[in-house]
């Protein structure tokens, strides 16, 4: 009978136990996260919002294109480069670009990505920031997400012309199946971001960080490249105009000014001076795909990060080297590296480093550790903030607009802020400038900037015979140089002519696999 | 209130038996069949603790009374009950176990007889799975068990197996849940590639495995069971005299297959003819000019495959009296793998206690603790993959004694190769895992009839990894700088478990059984690791020795829980009809709070014809049982949190730090539902000869939860993406699974000293997705596409039309290519489409070849599964021979891709020298002429020599998928049992000696090393891109077992 009085102890024990962990059983399976912030308790502060729109600038959403696409797709597919032993990018080479191109489908995955990462930033202000914090801050916040948004679609309209657009991610779990919409209204989408960016953005922030003037100067970017969309010979002007207006803005009410020495601007030393209006906030540190990774181009160990070489050999195509006159070595130095160069501020420790290769690319090699300060620095994360829109380019700009569709110009302010770039050159002023004078002068000041193919699809919008014959006319290949002679290279493949089609990229044949209605006639969006 | 009448109850059974008459019983227990004496019986006198062993002639002596009953017990024989009658001496014969019919079947929070099982439950026993001599023992099920589909997801030593019962009912894991004495084995520390997570359980321990198939089998385990469970039970000790047993074997694997590469004097035949076919010049090798001088050159293959030695040994000591029984283990096993820089060693030390401390409290343990070290470098650093690229032309090392590597620095060279054999020597990958497993509990018997179980589990794992890279040069290719990582894991997994049993009889026909009980399981996790790079030197690769200014590290904590109520219900009536309700509530954390608890639940009836009147009299029937069963089940699988949206830490220019979005949360999701019936027949005939169970089953899953793969412009993606978001879970559709799993077992030849069994098992699935997320939706990998009315993961591409161009009139009957809508032109530049291009299948008739002219090429799920098992006994000798076969799958040979492309640069496969050949008919003509060109070989599947890749002649295609059906023979074994004359003389209870081959051979038509390709990811599975073959093995070994 012990026993039994026992067993019902133990019984009873139980039942309570059994009570205890009911009754504490909500709390029981409330588990939130440890590692990481939910987005419930985020987005609560001004400081939250800096946070958030601070990881667009830069970092993974951007490293896979900074890697593959940002000079493949700027500077080899319009002739400015080339680059060998790497099939992907001969097809840019050749012009034989398929629909299973890496490069493509990573520029294409890239700014998706991006597009991505700025909705879901914007949509949680909307949705999450609390009242307390300031509407202006809000505001900002969101203009700094809708400035890379509209950046990343003005990208997908250049290559591709008509694209999905996503503006809610979320919907897509619902209803994956989206058509593409028109070019125009990809175009008419980007300006809407910028034009909010330019109204809320403030005229000053902290270095790096975008400011109106880095929206209006975008925008009159894109102005004048929709300005000649589905036009015959000339541009439309109204779009001309507002090309002109914000651009005029930046150059005149900016209060910018252009950094003095052309080198410097690649230089991690001058990252975000005041020419820079939008560029990529590369930190060192970071893995693969995650950093800046344009030291892939790096001829040799002793110029790099943790002394290994880059694996890609880019150089200039015959084609551009030529187009620098003699004098134009300031630029040309700055940007392409010949047999016999010296450079003091490479490998500074080791005395500096002299290029005894044929040619290379000078832009974004930027030396050692030490070069830069930056201990952490490693072959896939360089800390060059590289500039996607710098002032030089929104001057350029500017002359073109207030050219519009005219013959030639003399116009003041044209030759003003055309002349600043030239003179910052070494160069003579220009005493009149015509299309083909600015479109040279934007080739060679935006070399291996990822920039001359943009100028190229917006001239195919409304002279496609202009711009084919511009392609068909490159001598497309490499060189070896000694002695100041150049000697061009066998060329990577047998460039195939280029065609209208050359100036649109085919949609990556996995997104038509995964959706069929993107080989559909594309559909309004507004 | 219950209690007292019970309690008066046994009070009166007591008193009753206090009349009785004590005598002195003296017996002999005796095997029936030899009529040989059976020492270590055990012999208790049923509700007493009076119990005898018998001894070495088979005699025990025992204190009892006429009328009781005595309970006689032995490990290989059937259980009897005998009742003591006035005499004082008697001879108790026991039977061989020869059928499955009366064992203990594991059937969740409890144990029913076979014959009583109502779901679909199939069993296999622990000797059965060392048959096989398996690293782990996952791989041993294969083709044991019906519906069951094993495959190995990596060959490496000890390396991940995929196992599904019933097919794919998720895209996710499908796996099964494991319980293993008790615990659940959930998410143990893992670190590395490739490597399992149960490689901690010793196959030598296990005493039988049970695998719960449908729903009125599982429901009782709730939402983690849905894809069935796997229940270990490991031996436990005796009521019987200590017994030492020990078991040993050694020996060496091999590789059974290599893939058909071109040796050195054919490469060099190829590079000099593509360099002049496509006048590259850049090619020109002088070293190859004149190729027959040269020799075979590195076989990279057989360099880096070794016939690597594997061993065992594990003793074990089990024994016990009536209060405890215990068992303690020990285990030690090493082998190397098959490829250089692979090894896998376990040391495993097991401890099972069970006590009865007093009358109604019995306390006890499962205790186990395992190490496992493994090297992973080979497939962490894809040595293979390497191996099977790297061109013979290259040397393993220069004459000078340094690594070798590509030396050629013009040319179409891959630069990125290096040098496999130095990659797996030099690396450092290793994992070293501690598990612990334990199992405390304590069962208070109330009466007799009512029961309360308390069980408290733990399952604790840590994971070390230690890598490091070091410099290297191989000839041009060069890494200058090196780095280390280290990475540590540990995981908690508790559970706290307590629930009543209740079973009683009532007149004699009512059998009531009910278990109801409630459960707690909490699970932590946390790691974290650190890197550096620049070490000084190559030997000192702690992680300290590093450049401190180059440091990183991580850190990352987790955790889930789950809370549940349970219960079921059991009833038999008149032995014939046989009734099982179960139902279970779980709240899991991995929800948004609203959507927390689910109600799972099944009803399952079974029908025993044999023993109804008009079969009773049926000699030939012994058992015929037929079962139905259906129930609702729920499933969690998907990682925690994935109802929000998590931001992350992230390093910027801009400020120094950003919080990055990581995924897309989705608060809706809600658990996966799957409803699932099950008919079923088992049957033994003809004095339990012959045996048979038959299911045919339905799983239809609702909800299915997935990350869904969307098109790049979500930007989303699954897996490692740098710039994706995480995709969300989301239900997104519909898959039922549908099929039916046979076995059947036959003693054909059942002699004194000859027999004969068979085993023959079946396992038949069709796996289809009914819905997915929208209409016309589709779930897209690089080789496969899921879509509605097919199943999951099928291989999706281009299908080749015959050949290559190879005549001018194919250029007018062929479709062409096009870019942005255009035909591309037809001739020898890039860009356009010249002889020598495959022709593809203009699939949808319009003229063009584009993405609609795609098509389904097969899938990666096998059809069937079989297993066919003989084993045969003559006097002492006894032969297994084990057959698995996989019927009707398809394999996708990634390596091919670039193995036969003549635009290659690595990878140079033997086919690759049978390139379309261009000839012109007037030679004399021109090249480029249209008419004036054909092929030599059109049939070829591989492309001519051409300067670009227009066609994209290596897109998906029909051509890499392959027949995936194979017949193995996955073990031979011969043993011979020392007789017992001579064991008399050794003082030895029982020696067998044996030999044996696992994986002696294959048939089967695939090209690559080994058509076997398990996949965790359904979406992705069958690919083959330089897969770690399952090895050959040798191995000689032997039993002992000495008792006192």
């Amino acid at each position: 009978m012990i026993a039994m009085k026992s067993v019902i102890k133990i019984l009873c024990c139980q039942i309570l136990a059994l009570g205890l962990l009911t009754g504490c059983s909500r709390s029981f399976l409330d588990r939130p996260p440890l590692s990481q912030i939910s987005a419930e308790n985020f987005y609560k502060s001004t400081n939250d919002l800096r946070l958030a729109t601070a990881a667009l600038y830069g970092g993974s959403p951007w490293g896979d294109w900074n890697y593959t696409c940002y000079l493949p797709v700027g500077d080899v597919l319009s002739g400015n480069m080339a680059v060998g032993y790497w099939g992907d990018a001969v097809q840019l080479n050749t012009f034989s670009i398929t629909g299973q191109n890496a490069i493509m489908v990573s520029n294409w995955k890239s700014m998706y990505n991006i597009i991505a990462q700025c909705n879901i930033t914007i949509n949680a202000i909307k949705d999450r920031a609390p009242d307390s914090i300031p509407l202006q801050a809000r505001n900002a916040a969101t203009a700094e997400a809708r400035f890379i948004r509209g950046y990343a679609y003005f990208n997908l309209a250049i290559h591709w012309g008509a694209v999905p657009v996503i503006e809610d991610n979320g919907k897509l779990v619902t209803s994956p199946l989206v058509n593409r919409v028109k070019t125009e209204d990809v175009y008419k989408f980007a300006i809407n971001d910028l034009t909010f960016a330019a109204e809320h953005l403030p005229a000053a922030d902290a270095a790096g960080r975008l400011t109106t003037w880095s929206a209006q100067g975008m925008l009159a970017k894109v102005y004048l490249a929709f300005s000649g969309y589905n036009q015959q010979g000339s541009r439309n002007q109204a779009l001309l105009d507002s090309a002109a207006k914000y651009a005029g803005n930046v150059c005149k009410k900016s209060g910018l000014a252009l950094l003095p020495n052309y080198a410097n601007l690649f230089k991690t030393q001058y990252n975000d001076n005041p020419e820079s209006l939008f560029a990529l906030q590369w930190a060192p540190g970071g893995g693969w795909l995650e950093g800046n990774m344009l030291q892939i181009y790096s001829t040799s160990p002793e110029i790099s990060a943790n002394g290994s070489a880059g694996w890609f050999g880019i150089g200039p195509t015959v084609d551009m080297i030529k187009l620098y006159s003699a004098k134009d070595s300031i630029r040309r130095k700055a940007t392409f590296m010949l047999n016999g160069d010296y450079y003091p501020e490479l490998n500074a420790a080791g005395g500096g480093f002299k290029y005894t290769g044929n040619c290379a690319i000078k832009k974004h090699i930027i030396g050692t550790n030490k070069d830069n300060n930056s201990p952490t620095m490693t072959q896939n994360s360089s800390t060059e903030h590289n500039a996607l829109l710098r002032l030089a380019d929104v001057y350029l700009v500017y002359a073109e607009a207030l050219l519009g569709n005219h013959g030639t110009t003399t116009d003041a302010d044209a030759l003003l802020y055309f002349n600043k770039v030239r003179e910052r050159a070494g160069l003579m002023p220009a005493p009149m400038l015509d299309a083909d004078s600015i479109m040279i002068e934007r080739r060679i000041e935006l070399a291996a900037e990822g920039q001359y193919w943009t100028d190229l699809v917006r001239l195919s919008y409304y002279n496609p015979a202009k711009a084919i014959g511009k392609l068909n006319g490159e001598q497309r290949v490499t060189f070896t140089y000694s002695g100041g002679v150049i000697t061009p290279a066998s060329p990577y493949g047998v460039i195939t002519p280029a065609t209208i089609q050359s100036f649109t990229f085919p949609i990556p044949s996995s997104e038509i696999t995964a959706n069929p209605k993107l080989l559909e006639a594309p559909v309004p969006y507004f | 209130m219950l209690m007292l009448p019970a309690w008066l109850l046994i009070g009166v059974l007591f008193c009753a038996s206090s009349f009785a008459q004590s005598i002195t019983l003296t017996g002999t227990v005796v095997n029936k069949k030899t009529n040989a004496p059976v020492p270590g019986v055990a012999i208790v006198v049923k509700n007493s603790n009076r119990h005898a062993i018998s001894d070495a002639a088979g005699k025990f002596t025992l204190e009892t009374t006429a009328g009781n009953t005595l309970l006689v017990s032995m490990m290989g024989f059937e259980k009897q009950e005998v009742t003591v009658g006035k005499t004082n001496n008697i001879t108790i014969q026991l039977v061989e176990n020869v059928s499955q019919l009366d064992d203990v079947v594991v059937i969740g929070y409890g144990k029913t007889k076979r014959k009583d099982v109502t779901g679909a439950i199939s069993s296999v026993s622990g000797d059965e799975i060392r048959k096989t001599q398996p690293t782990t023992f996952d791989q041993a099920l294969q083709g044991k068990v019906p519906g069951l589909v094993v495959q190995q997801v990596s060959g490496q030593p000890g390396g991940a197996v995929s196992v599904q019962i019933r097919g794919l009912s998720s895209f996710g894991s499908s796996g099964p849940m494991y319980v293993i004495d008790g615990i659940i084995i959930g998410g143990t520390a893992s670190l590395g590639e490739g490597t399992n997570p149960l490689a901690g359980i010793n196959p030598s321990e296990i005493e039988s495995i049970d695998v719960l198939k449908d729903a009125s089998a599982t429901a009782i385990y709730g939402s983690q069971a849905t894809n069935g469970v796997i229940v270990i039970t490991t031996k436990r000790g005796l009521v019987a005299p200590p017994a030492i047993s020990y078991d040993m074997y050694t020996g060496y694997q091999q590789l059974p297959k290599r893939m058909p590469l071109m040796d050195l004097q054919e490469y060099a035949t190829f590079i000099n003819e593509r360099n002049k076919a496509l006048g590259w010049g850049f090619d020109t090798r002088e070293d190859f000019a004149n190729p027959k001088y040269l020799g075979k050159g590195t076989d990279w293959q057989k360099e880096l495959f070794r016939n690597a030695p594997m061993t065992n040994h594990s003793l074990t000591v089990n024994g016990g009296d009536v209060r405890t029984q215990y068992l303690l283990s020990g285990s030690y096993f090493k082998q190397e793998g098959i490829a250089l820089g692979s090894d896998f060693e376990r040391v495993s030390v097991r401890l099972n206690l069970d006590n009865k401390t007093t009358d109604w409290l019995k306390i006890g343990t499962s205790l186990q603790l395992a190490n496992i070290k493994e090297s992973v470098n080979t497939t962490g650093n894809s040595v293979i993959h390497s191996a099977l690229t790297q061109t013979p032309d290259i040397a393993i090392r220069n004459p000078d004694g340094s690594w070798g590597g590509n030396y050629n620095p013009d040319g179409w060279v891959n630069n990125n190769i290096v040098n496999p054999y130095a990659m797996a020597l030099i690396n450092k990958d290793d994992i070293n895992r501690y598990q612990l497993f334990a199992n405390l509990y304590a069962d208070v018997a109330f009466y007799k009839d009512l029961s309360l179980r308390n069980e408290v589990t733990f399952s604790y794992s840590t994971a070390r990894e230690d890598r490091f890279n070091p410099t290297y040069t191989f000839g041009l290719v060069k890494r200058t700088n090196n780095s280390g990582a280290f990475l540590y894991n540990q995981n908690l997994f508790k559970t706290i478990r307590n629930y009543f049993t209740y079973q009683h009889v009532f007149d004699k026909k009512y059998n009531v059984n009910a278990v109801v009980g409630h459960e707690a399981q909490l699970s932590t996790s946390e790691g974290a690791s650190a890197a550096r790079d620049n070490f000084p030197s190559n030997n000192v690769q702690v992680i300290s020795s590093g450049d401190p200014t180059t440091a990183t590290n991580t850190g990352i904590k987790g955790q889930n829980a789950q809370e549940s109520y349970f219960g079921r219900i059991n009833f038999g009536l008149n032995d014939k009809y046989l009734f099982t309700g179960n139902v279970r509530a779980d709240g899991s954390s991995k929800f948004a709070a609203d959507n927390r608890w689910v109600t799972t639940w099944s009803g399952a009836f079974a029908w025993k014809l044999n023993n109804e009147a008009f079969l009773r009299q049926v000699k030939q029937v012994n058992e015929l049982k037929l079962r139905l069963g259906y129930g609702l089940t729920n499933n969690q699988n998907i990682r925690d949190f994935a109802y929000t949206s998590t931001l992350m830490t992230v390093a910027t220019g801009l400020t120094g730090i950003a919080q990055l979005t990581v995924n897309v949360g989705n608060p809706y999701v809600q658990w996966e539902k799957t409803k699932y019936t099950n008919i079923g027949l088992d049957g033994t005939f003809f004095n339990w000869r012959l045996n048979f169970e038959l299911n045919f089953y339905n799983r239809r899953t609702d909800g299915l939860v997935m990350q869904i793969p969307l098109p790049l412009y979500a930007g989303t993606a699954i897996g490692w993406a740098p710039g994706s978001l995480d995709a969300p879970y989301v239900n997104i559709g519909i898959v039922n699974n549908k099929g039916f799993d046979f076995r059947i077992s036959s003693t054909n030849i059942q002699r004194k000293h000859f027999s004969w069994k068979t085993d023959f098992t079946v396992s038949r699935n069709i796996n289809e997705v009914i819905k997915l997320n929208t209409d016309g939706a589709s779930l897209s990998r690089p080789y496969t596409r899921t879509v509605v009315g097919r199943s999951i993961g099928e291989f999706y591409g281009y299908v080749i039309d015959g050949g290559v161009f190879a005549t001018a009139k194919d250029f007018e009957t062929h479709a062409l290519p096009v870019k942005n809508g255009e035909p591309l032109p037809v001739g020898p530049a890039g860009g356009s489409i010249w002889y020598g291009d495959l022709k593809f299948k203009d699939l949808n008739g319009d003229g063009i070849i584009n993405e609609l002219d795609q098509t389904y090429l097969g899938s990666p799920i096998p059809k069937y599964q079989l297993g066919l098992n003989n084993t045969i006994s003559y006097k002492n000798f006894d032969l297994n021979i084990f057959f698995s076969a996989n019927i009707g799958n398809k394999v996708f040979n990634q390596l091919r891709i670039t193995g036969e492309y003549p635009g290659t640069s690595s990878g140079y496969m033997r086919n690759l020298m049978n390139y379309a050949q261009l000839a012109l008919i007037d030679s004399s003509g021109s090249a480029t002429d249209i008419k004036n060109v054909y092929v030599k070989n059109p049939g070829t599947f591989i492309p001519g020599l051409r300067n670009d890749n227009t066609n994209d002649n290596n897109r998906v295609s029909n051509k890499y998928v392959e027949d995936g059906d194979f017949l193995r023979c996955k073990n031979i074994s011969l043993g011979f049992s020392l007789p017992d004359k001579l064991l008399n003389v050794l003082h030895i209870h029982y020696l067998r000696l044996y030999v044996n081959v696992s994986n002696a051979f294959i048939i089967s038509k695939y090209s690559g090393m080994d058509p076997e390709i398990g996949s965790w990811d359904p979406l992705n599975a069958g690919i083959d891109n330089g897969f770690y073959p399952q090895p050959r093995v040798y191995t000689i070994g032997a039993n002992i077992k000495l008792t006192k």
